[in-house]
Protein backbone atom coordinates (compact mmCIF):
# COMPACT_ATOMS: atom_id res chain seq x y z
CA UNK A 1 0.00 0.00 0.00
CA UNK A 2 0.79 3.70 -0.34
CA UNK A 3 1.14 4.60 2.90
CA UNK A 4 4.03 1.77 3.88
CA UNK A 5 5.47 2.84 0.30
CA UNK A 6 9.01 4.23 -0.09
CA UNK A 7 7.14 7.53 -1.08
CA UNK A 8 6.05 8.06 2.68
CA UNK A 9 9.27 9.48 3.73
CA UNK A 10 9.48 11.75 1.27
CA UNK A 11 5.91 13.42 1.95
CA UNK A 12 6.82 13.26 5.51
CA UNK A 13 10.07 15.27 4.78
CA UNK A 14 8.39 17.48 2.58
CA UNK A 15 5.64 18.55 5.27
CA UNK A 16 8.56 18.95 7.35
CA UNK A 17 10.31 21.32 4.70
CA UNK A 18 6.84 22.88 4.46
CA UNK A 19 6.54 23.53 8.36
CA UNK A 20 10.07 24.77 8.02
CA UNK A 21 9.15 27.25 5.25
CA UNK A 22 6.33 28.76 6.92
CA UNK A 23 8.38 29.33 10.06
CA UNK A 24 11.25 30.55 7.84
CA UNK A 25 8.69 32.96 6.05
CA UNK A 26 7.11 34.25 9.68
CA UNK A 27 10.59 35.19 11.06
CA UNK A 28 11.92 37.10 7.45
CA UNK A 29 14.47 34.78 6.98
CA UNK A 30 13.37 33.87 3.46
CA UNK A 31 12.62 37.85 2.50
CA UNK A 32 16.68 38.32 1.43
CA UNK A 33 16.52 34.91 -0.65
CA UNK A 34 13.63 35.69 -2.33
CA UNK A 35 14.73 39.35 -3.15
CA UNK A 36 18.28 37.65 -4.49
CA UNK A 37 16.00 35.30 -6.35
CA UNK A 38 13.88 37.72 -8.17
CA UNK A 39 17.04 39.36 -9.09
CA UNK A 40 18.54 36.72 -10.51
CA UNK A 41 15.88 35.80 -12.90
CA UNK A 42 14.54 39.15 -13.67
CA UNK A 43 16.27 38.84 -17.05
CA UNK A 44 14.96 35.34 -18.16
CA UNK A 45 11.49 36.46 -16.36
CA UNK A 46 11.80 39.47 -18.94
CA UNK A 47 12.35 38.00 -21.57
CA UNK A 48 9.19 35.90 -21.31
CA UNK A 49 7.25 38.50 -21.29
CA UNK A 50 8.99 40.28 -24.11
CA UNK A 51 8.29 37.07 -26.38
CA UNK A 52 4.68 36.11 -24.90
CA UNK A 53 2.98 39.38 -24.54
CA UNK A 54 2.95 40.59 -27.49
CA UNK A 55 1.45 37.18 -28.59
CA UNK A 56 -1.39 37.33 -26.26
CA UNK A 57 -2.08 40.53 -27.48
CA UNK A 58 -2.43 39.33 -30.93
CA UNK A 59 -4.42 36.22 -29.97
CA UNK A 60 -6.40 38.47 -27.57
CA UNK A 61 -7.43 41.14 -30.96
CA UNK A 62 -7.74 37.73 -33.08
CA UNK A 63 -11.08 37.35 -32.21
CA UNK A 64 -12.68 40.54 -33.67
CA UNK A 65 -12.16 42.82 -36.39
CA UNK A 66 -8.32 44.15 -35.49
CA UNK A 67 -8.17 47.80 -36.99
CA UNK A 68 -12.10 48.08 -34.65
CA UNK A 69 -9.91 46.78 -31.63
CA UNK A 70 -7.71 49.15 -32.08
CA UNK A 71 -9.42 52.12 -32.74
CA UNK A 72 -11.78 50.77 -29.72
CA UNK A 73 -8.44 50.73 -27.32
CA UNK A 74 -7.42 53.93 -27.72
CA UNK A 75 -10.70 55.59 -27.85
CA UNK A 76 -10.69 53.66 -24.75
CA UNK A 77 -7.63 55.04 -23.31
CA UNK A 78 -8.52 58.46 -24.82
CA UNK A 79 -12.27 58.65 -22.33
CA UNK A 80 -10.42 57.45 -19.71
CA UNK A 81 -7.99 60.10 -19.88
CA UNK A 82 -10.14 62.90 -19.98
CA UNK A 83 -12.37 61.27 -17.71
CA UNK A 84 -9.57 61.67 -15.18
CA UNK A 85 -8.92 64.76 -15.97
CA UNK A 86 -12.64 65.84 -15.79
CA UNK A 87 -12.92 63.96 -12.37
CA UNK A 88 -9.50 65.94 -11.18
CA UNK A 89 -11.13 69.41 -12.09
CA UNK A 90 -13.95 68.60 -10.59
CA UNK A 91 -12.45 67.46 -7.39
CA UNK A 92 -10.53 70.21 -7.25
CA UNK A 93 -13.13 72.58 -7.85
CA UNK A 94 -14.72 71.36 -5.33
CA UNK A 95 -12.34 70.86 -2.38
CA UNK A 96 -11.27 75.02 -3.61
CA UNK A 97 -14.85 76.06 -2.88
CA UNK A 98 -15.45 74.40 0.48
CA UNK A 99 -11.88 75.94 1.85
CA UNK A 100 -13.07 79.30 0.38
CA UNK A 101 -16.19 79.29 1.56
CA UNK A 102 -15.26 77.61 5.19
CA UNK A 103 -11.50 78.71 5.96
CA UNK A 104 -10.84 81.51 3.29
CA UNK A 105 -7.81 79.91 2.43
CA UNK A 106 -6.60 79.48 -1.09
CA UNK A 107 -5.42 75.91 -2.22
CA UNK A 108 -1.67 75.64 -2.90
CA UNK A 109 -0.20 74.06 -6.34
CA UNK A 110 -0.20 69.85 -5.54
CA UNK A 111 3.60 68.59 -5.39
CA UNK A 112 2.91 65.27 -6.44
CA UNK A 113 5.91 62.69 -7.82
CA UNK A 114 5.43 60.00 -9.31
CA UNK A 115 7.49 57.04 -10.78
CA UNK A 116 7.00 54.91 -13.55
CA UNK A 117 7.39 51.41 -13.98
CA UNK A 118 6.79 48.58 -16.30
CA UNK A 119 4.67 45.19 -15.06
CA UNK A 120 6.92 42.49 -14.85
CA UNK A 121 4.02 39.46 -14.55
CA UNK A 122 0.83 39.29 -13.27
CA UNK A 123 -0.59 36.81 -10.66
CA UNK A 124 -4.14 36.65 -11.22
CA UNK A 125 -6.94 34.40 -10.64
CA UNK A 126 -10.83 34.57 -9.28
CA UNK A 127 -9.21 35.11 -5.80
CA UNK A 128 -6.25 36.88 -6.38
CA UNK A 129 -4.85 40.13 -8.53
CA UNK A 130 -1.15 41.00 -7.80
CA UNK A 131 1.29 42.78 -10.20
CA UNK A 132 4.93 43.09 -10.07
CA UNK A 133 6.70 46.20 -11.36
CA UNK A 134 10.50 46.22 -11.92
CA UNK A 135 11.22 48.80 -9.42
CA UNK A 136 11.57 48.75 -5.71
CA UNK A 137 13.23 50.08 -2.94
CA UNK A 138 16.11 50.79 -4.86
CA UNK A 139 14.28 53.39 -6.18
CA UNK A 140 12.12 54.51 -3.21
CA UNK A 141 9.27 52.03 -2.90
CA UNK A 142 7.79 51.79 -0.03
CA UNK A 143 5.28 49.26 1.48
CA UNK A 144 1.91 50.84 0.91
CA UNK A 145 2.45 52.93 -1.94
CA UNK A 146 -0.38 54.03 -3.63
CA UNK A 147 0.25 52.58 -7.63
CA UNK A 148 -1.96 54.18 -10.28
CA UNK A 149 -2.40 53.84 -13.98
CA UNK A 150 -0.61 55.99 -16.68
CA UNK A 151 -3.91 57.67 -17.15
CA UNK A 152 -3.81 58.29 -13.48
CA UNK A 153 -6.95 56.25 -11.96
CA UNK A 154 -6.57 53.95 -8.94
CA UNK A 155 -4.47 50.28 -9.94
CA UNK A 156 -4.02 49.41 -6.49
CA UNK A 157 -1.45 49.60 -3.16
CA UNK A 158 2.73 48.34 -2.99
CA UNK A 159 2.49 45.37 -0.70
CA UNK A 160 6.00 44.09 -0.94
CA UNK A 161 8.97 45.93 -1.99
CA UNK A 162 12.55 44.13 -3.00
CA UNK A 163 15.67 45.76 -3.88
CA UNK A 164 14.28 46.08 -7.68
CA UNK A 165 10.92 44.74 -7.37
CA UNK A 166 7.88 44.95 -6.05
CA UNK A 167 4.52 43.60 -5.45
CA UNK A 168 0.95 45.16 -6.35
CA UNK A 169 -2.16 44.08 -5.13
CA UNK A 170 -4.97 45.49 -7.37
CA UNK A 171 -8.01 46.55 -6.39
CA UNK A 172 -10.33 43.84 -7.62
CA UNK A 173 -8.18 41.25 -5.46
CA UNK A 174 -10.59 39.93 -3.09
CA UNK A 175 -8.00 41.26 -0.42
CA UNK A 176 -8.32 44.74 -1.58
CA UNK A 177 -10.30 47.13 0.35
CA UNK A 178 -10.30 50.79 -0.37
CA UNK A 179 -11.87 54.13 1.61
CA UNK A 180 -13.86 55.82 -1.34
CA UNK A 181 -16.52 58.04 -1.49
CA UNK A 182 -19.33 59.14 -4.08
CA UNK A 183 -17.53 61.84 -6.10
CA UNK A 184 -21.34 64.27 -6.07
CA UNK A 185 -22.65 63.38 -2.78
CA UNK A 186 -19.79 62.64 -1.10
CA UNK A 187 -21.00 59.98 0.84
CA UNK A 188 -18.21 57.63 2.13
CA UNK A 189 -17.85 54.06 1.54
CA UNK A 190 -15.66 50.96 0.94
CA UNK A 191 -14.89 49.66 -2.26
CA UNK A 192 -13.88 45.94 -2.02
CA UNK A 193 -12.29 43.95 -4.39
CA UNK A 194 -14.28 40.72 -5.15
CA UNK A 195 -14.24 37.44 -6.61
CA UNK A 196 -13.21 36.82 -10.21
CA UNK A 197 -12.15 40.33 -10.41
CA UNK A 198 -14.89 42.64 -10.02
CA UNK A 199 -15.32 45.78 -8.00
CA UNK A 200 -18.17 46.43 -5.21
CA UNK A 201 -19.05 48.90 -3.32
CA UNK A 202 -20.39 48.95 0.04
CA UNK A 203 -22.21 51.98 1.87
CA UNK A 204 -24.46 52.65 4.10
CA UNK A 205 -28.23 53.94 2.99
CA UNK A 206 -26.96 57.21 0.78
CA UNK A 207 -28.29 57.85 -2.54
CA UNK A 208 -26.60 56.45 -5.54
CA UNK A 209 -27.17 55.94 -9.24
CA UNK A 210 -25.35 54.12 -11.92
CA UNK A 211 -23.28 56.44 -13.29
CA UNK A 212 -21.76 57.91 -10.45
CA UNK A 213 -17.98 58.14 -10.06
CA UNK A 214 -16.53 56.99 -7.15
CA UNK A 215 -12.89 58.41 -6.32
CA UNK A 216 -11.09 57.24 -2.87
CA UNK A 217 -11.48 58.84 0.26
CA UNK A 218 -8.66 60.67 2.90
CA UNK A 219 -11.03 58.93 5.54
CA UNK A 220 -8.08 56.35 6.55
CA UNK A 221 -5.24 58.06 5.56
CA UNK A 222 -3.81 55.74 3.21
CA UNK A 223 -4.84 57.33 -0.09
CA UNK A 224 -4.94 60.95 -1.52
CA UNK A 225 -8.53 62.37 -1.76
CA UNK A 226 -9.87 62.18 -5.01
CA UNK A 227 -8.07 59.41 -6.82
CA UNK A 228 -10.91 58.14 -9.46
CA UNK A 229 -11.62 54.49 -8.92
CA UNK A 230 -14.45 53.37 -11.05
CA UNK A 231 -18.06 54.21 -12.07
CA UNK A 232 -20.97 52.89 -10.68
CA UNK A 233 -22.70 49.82 -13.51
CA UNK A 234 -25.22 48.70 -10.93
CA UNK A 235 -27.29 49.30 -8.32
CA UNK A 236 -29.19 46.34 -6.50
CA UNK A 237 -31.84 46.44 -3.78
CA UNK A 238 -34.07 49.03 -2.34
CA UNK A 239 -33.51 52.29 -1.06
CA UNK A 240 -34.87 50.96 2.24
CA UNK A 241 -32.18 48.47 2.31
CA UNK A 242 -29.26 49.54 4.95
CA UNK A 243 -26.56 48.50 2.40
CA UNK A 244 -27.36 48.11 -1.32
CA UNK A 245 -25.13 46.06 -3.90
CA UNK A 246 -23.49 49.14 -6.38
CA UNK A 247 -21.01 47.08 -8.54
CA UNK A 248 -18.15 49.32 -10.11
CA UNK A 249 -16.17 49.46 -13.25
CA UNK A 250 -13.07 50.41 -13.02
CA UNK A 251 -11.60 53.62 -15.27
CA UNK A 252 -8.27 51.42 -16.05
CA UNK A 253 -8.76 48.34 -17.70
CA UNK A 254 -6.12 46.41 -15.59
CA UNK A 255 -5.57 43.17 -17.15
CA UNK A 256 -3.74 45.10 -20.24
CA UNK A 257 -1.77 47.88 -18.10
CA UNK A 258 1.50 47.65 -18.85
CA UNK A 259 3.19 50.64 -17.10
CA UNK A 260 1.99 52.08 -14.37
CA UNK A 261 3.02 54.79 -11.89
CA UNK A 262 3.84 54.97 -8.30
CA UNK A 263 3.18 57.53 -6.22
CA UNK A 264 6.00 58.34 -4.11
CA UNK A 265 4.88 61.82 -2.55
CA UNK A 266 2.21 60.25 -0.81
CA UNK A 267 2.93 58.19 2.39
CA UNK A 268 0.09 56.56 4.17
CA UNK A 269 -0.32 57.59 7.58
CA UNK A 270 0.05 54.25 9.18
CA UNK A 271 4.05 54.62 7.92
CA UNK A 272 4.20 57.94 9.29
CA UNK A 273 2.94 57.00 12.49
CA UNK A 274 5.39 53.76 12.32
CA UNK A 275 7.88 56.75 11.98
CA UNK A 276 8.95 54.55 8.95
CA UNK B 1 24.07 18.24 -18.55
CA UNK B 2 20.86 16.41 -18.40
CA UNK B 3 20.13 17.60 -14.67
CA UNK B 4 21.48 20.94 -15.94
CA UNK B 5 18.75 21.16 -18.59
CA UNK B 6 16.00 19.24 -16.58
CA UNK B 7 16.89 21.88 -13.84
CA UNK B 8 16.74 25.13 -16.60
CA UNK B 9 13.54 23.52 -17.92
CA UNK B 10 12.10 23.90 -14.78
CA UNK B 11 13.20 27.18 -13.86
CA UNK B 12 11.35 28.20 -17.25
CA UNK B 13 8.93 26.69 -16.16
CA UNK B 14 8.01 28.21 -13.06
CA UNK B 15 9.34 31.76 -14.48
CA UNK B 16 6.53 31.06 -17.42
CA UNK B 17 3.61 30.19 -14.55
CA UNK B 18 4.14 34.21 -13.05
CA UNK B 19 5.23 35.78 -16.57
CA UNK B 20 3.36 33.72 -19.17
CA UNK B 21 0.28 31.32 -18.11
CA UNK B 22 -1.58 34.25 -16.63
CA UNK B 23 -1.25 36.08 -20.41
CA UNK B 24 -3.98 33.13 -21.71
CA UNK B 25 -6.58 32.35 -19.12
CA UNK B 26 -9.49 30.29 -19.61
CA UNK B 27 -12.71 32.15 -17.65
CA UNK B 28 -10.52 32.70 -14.28
CA UNK B 29 -8.43 29.50 -14.54
CA UNK B 30 -4.94 29.70 -16.18
CA UNK B 31 -2.79 27.01 -17.74
CA UNK B 32 -0.27 25.34 -15.03
CA UNK B 33 3.15 25.27 -16.51
CA UNK B 34 4.94 23.68 -13.14
CA UNK B 35 2.64 20.96 -13.33
CA UNK B 36 3.03 19.94 -16.91
CA UNK B 37 6.62 20.41 -16.00
CA UNK B 38 6.53 18.06 -13.13
CA UNK B 39 4.32 15.61 -14.64
CA UNK B 40 6.56 15.07 -17.41
CA UNK B 41 9.56 14.63 -14.45
CA UNK B 42 7.64 11.84 -12.79
CA UNK B 43 6.87 10.11 -15.67
CA UNK B 44 9.55 10.31 -17.85
CA UNK B 45 12.48 11.29 -15.56
CA UNK B 46 11.77 8.65 -12.51
CA UNK B 47 11.47 8.86 -8.82
CA UNK B 48 14.33 10.84 -7.56
CA UNK B 49 14.26 13.49 -10.36
CA UNK B 50 10.79 13.75 -9.23
CA UNK B 51 11.61 14.06 -5.50
CA UNK B 52 13.68 16.87 -6.06
CA UNK B 53 11.59 18.41 -8.61
CA UNK B 54 8.56 19.22 -6.71
CA UNK B 55 10.10 21.43 -4.35
CA UNK B 56 12.30 22.75 -6.73
CA UNK B 57 9.90 23.95 -8.54
CA UNK B 58 7.52 25.01 -5.78
CA UNK B 59 9.59 27.07 -4.38
CA UNK B 60 10.90 29.04 -7.50
CA UNK B 61 7.22 29.50 -8.48
CA UNK B 62 6.15 30.90 -5.11
CA UNK B 63 9.06 32.64 -5.01
CA UNK B 64 8.54 34.53 -8.57
CA UNK B 65 4.60 34.97 -7.48
CA UNK B 66 5.35 36.02 -4.06
CA UNK B 67 3.28 33.67 -2.72
CA UNK B 68 3.42 31.08 0.52
CA UNK B 69 6.61 28.70 -0.38
CA UNK B 70 4.33 25.76 2.02
CA UNK B 71 1.48 26.49 0.36
CA UNK B 72 3.24 25.93 -2.90
CA UNK B 73 4.92 22.88 -1.90
CA UNK B 74 1.91 21.40 0.01
CA UNK B 75 -0.24 22.09 -3.51
CA UNK B 76 2.12 19.94 -6.00
CA UNK B 77 2.83 17.47 -3.12
CA UNK B 78 0.34 14.89 -4.40
CA UNK B 79 1.40 14.57 -7.71
CA UNK B 80 4.08 11.59 -6.96
CA UNK B 81 2.49 9.78 -4.55
CA UNK B 82 -0.94 9.82 -6.60
CA UNK B 83 1.37 8.62 -9.98
CA UNK B 84 3.20 5.72 -7.48
CA UNK B 85 -0.12 4.96 -6.81
CA UNK B 86 -1.94 4.43 -10.20
CA UNK B 87 1.88 2.70 -11.57
CA UNK B 88 0.99 0.43 -8.99
CA UNK B 89 -1.72 -1.89 -10.33
CA UNK B 90 -4.49 -0.53 -8.30
CA UNK B 91 -6.45 1.17 -11.04
CA UNK B 92 -6.34 -0.46 -14.52
CA UNK B 93 -4.93 1.89 -16.21
CA UNK B 94 -2.62 2.33 -19.21
CA UNK B 95 0.30 4.78 -18.22
CA UNK B 96 -0.69 7.85 -20.32
CA UNK B 97 -4.44 7.69 -18.13
CA UNK B 98 -2.94 7.44 -15.24
CA UNK B 99 -0.61 9.96 -16.38
CA UNK B 100 -3.90 12.34 -16.97
CA UNK B 101 -5.53 10.80 -13.73
CA UNK B 102 -2.98 12.13 -11.57
CA UNK B 103 -2.17 15.48 -13.68
CA UNK B 104 -5.91 16.29 -13.33
CA UNK B 105 -6.28 15.55 -9.42
CA UNK B 106 -3.06 17.43 -8.60
CA UNK B 107 -3.90 20.28 -11.00
CA UNK B 108 -7.37 20.34 -8.85
CA UNK B 109 -5.96 19.52 -5.74
CA UNK B 110 -3.30 22.44 -6.47
CA UNK B 111 -5.90 25.26 -7.25
CA UNK B 112 -7.96 24.43 -4.35
CA UNK B 113 -5.54 25.04 -1.98
CA UNK B 114 -4.09 27.80 -3.51
CA UNK B 115 -7.77 29.49 -3.60
CA UNK B 116 -8.37 28.14 0.25
CA UNK B 117 -5.23 30.01 1.38
CA UNK B 118 -5.97 33.32 -0.80
CA UNK B 119 -9.42 32.69 1.27
CA UNK B 120 -7.26 32.25 4.48
CA UNK B 121 -5.77 35.01 4.12
CA UNK B 122 -8.70 37.16 3.86
CA UNK B 123 -10.29 36.71 0.34
CA UNK B 124 -14.50 36.58 0.44
CA UNK B 125 -14.79 32.93 0.01
CA UNK B 126 -17.06 32.00 -2.94
CA UNK B 127 -17.96 28.08 -3.71
CA UNK B 128 -19.36 28.65 -6.99
CA UNK B 129 -16.94 31.07 -8.53
CA UNK B 130 -14.00 28.62 -7.32
CA UNK B 131 -15.75 25.47 -8.73
CA UNK B 132 -16.97 26.65 -12.10
CA UNK B 133 -14.67 29.67 -12.59
CA UNK B 134 -11.13 27.91 -11.65
CA UNK B 135 -11.25 24.43 -11.09
CA UNK B 136 -13.54 22.88 -13.66
CA UNK B 137 -11.76 25.18 -16.55
CA UNK B 138 -8.49 24.25 -14.38
CA UNK B 139 -9.04 20.40 -15.51
CA UNK B 140 -10.17 21.10 -18.72
CA UNK B 141 -6.53 22.94 -19.02
CA UNK B 142 -4.69 20.39 -17.47
CA UNK B 143 -6.02 18.03 -19.68
CA UNK B 144 -5.48 19.66 -22.92
CA UNK B 145 -1.62 20.94 -21.65
CA UNK B 146 -0.45 17.57 -20.35
CA UNK B 147 -1.94 15.57 -23.71
CA UNK B 148 0.22 18.01 -25.68
CA UNK B 149 2.74 17.83 -23.97
CA UNK B 150 3.03 13.97 -23.48
CA UNK B 151 2.06 12.67 -26.78
CA UNK B 152 4.68 14.54 -28.99
CA UNK B 153 7.44 13.16 -26.28
CA UNK B 154 5.54 9.60 -26.71
CA UNK B 155 5.77 10.25 -30.28
CA UNK B 156 9.36 10.89 -30.39
CA UNK B 157 10.25 7.50 -28.73
CA UNK B 158 10.75 8.68 -25.14
CA UNK B 159 9.37 5.96 -22.27
CA UNK B 160 8.13 6.44 -19.59
CA UNK B 161 9.99 5.31 -16.28
CA UNK B 162 8.80 3.30 -13.48
CA UNK B 163 8.25 4.81 -10.27
CA UNK B 164 9.16 1.91 -8.52
CA UNK B 165 12.04 2.75 -5.84
CA UNK B 166 14.71 -0.11 -5.97
CA UNK B 167 14.64 -1.88 -2.66
CA UNK B 168 19.03 -1.72 -2.49
CA UNK B 169 19.10 2.06 -3.09
CA UNK B 170 17.24 2.77 0.09
CA UNK B 171 17.46 -0.28 1.91
CA UNK B 172 14.18 0.19 3.83
CA UNK B 173 10.08 -0.55 3.17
Amino acid sequence: MLIFSRYTWWVGAMLGFAVFLTAAGQVGVLHPVQGAFLVVTRPAEELLTSIFRPMAGFLSDAGAISDLREENRRLRLENEELRTQSISLQTDAERVKQLEEALKISQGAANERYLAANVVHRDSSAFTDVISIDRGSNSGVRVGMVVLSSQGSLMGTVTEVFASRSFVRLITDSKSKVAAQVQSSQADGIVKGAANRTLTFDLAQADIKVGDIIVTSALTGRYPAGLPIGKVTDVGGTQQDLFRKVTLEPFVRLSTASTVLVQTSFIPQNLLEAGD
Amino acid sequence: MKALLVGAALLLAALGQTAVAPLFPLSAAVPDLCLVALVLVVVFGGPREAMVAVPVVALTFAFASNRSPALALLAYLPLLPLAYYLEDGRVPLNRFAQTLVAAVATGAWARLALALGAMADGAAPQPGILVAGILVPGLMLDLLMVTMAYLPLRALGVEPRALEIPRSRYGWS
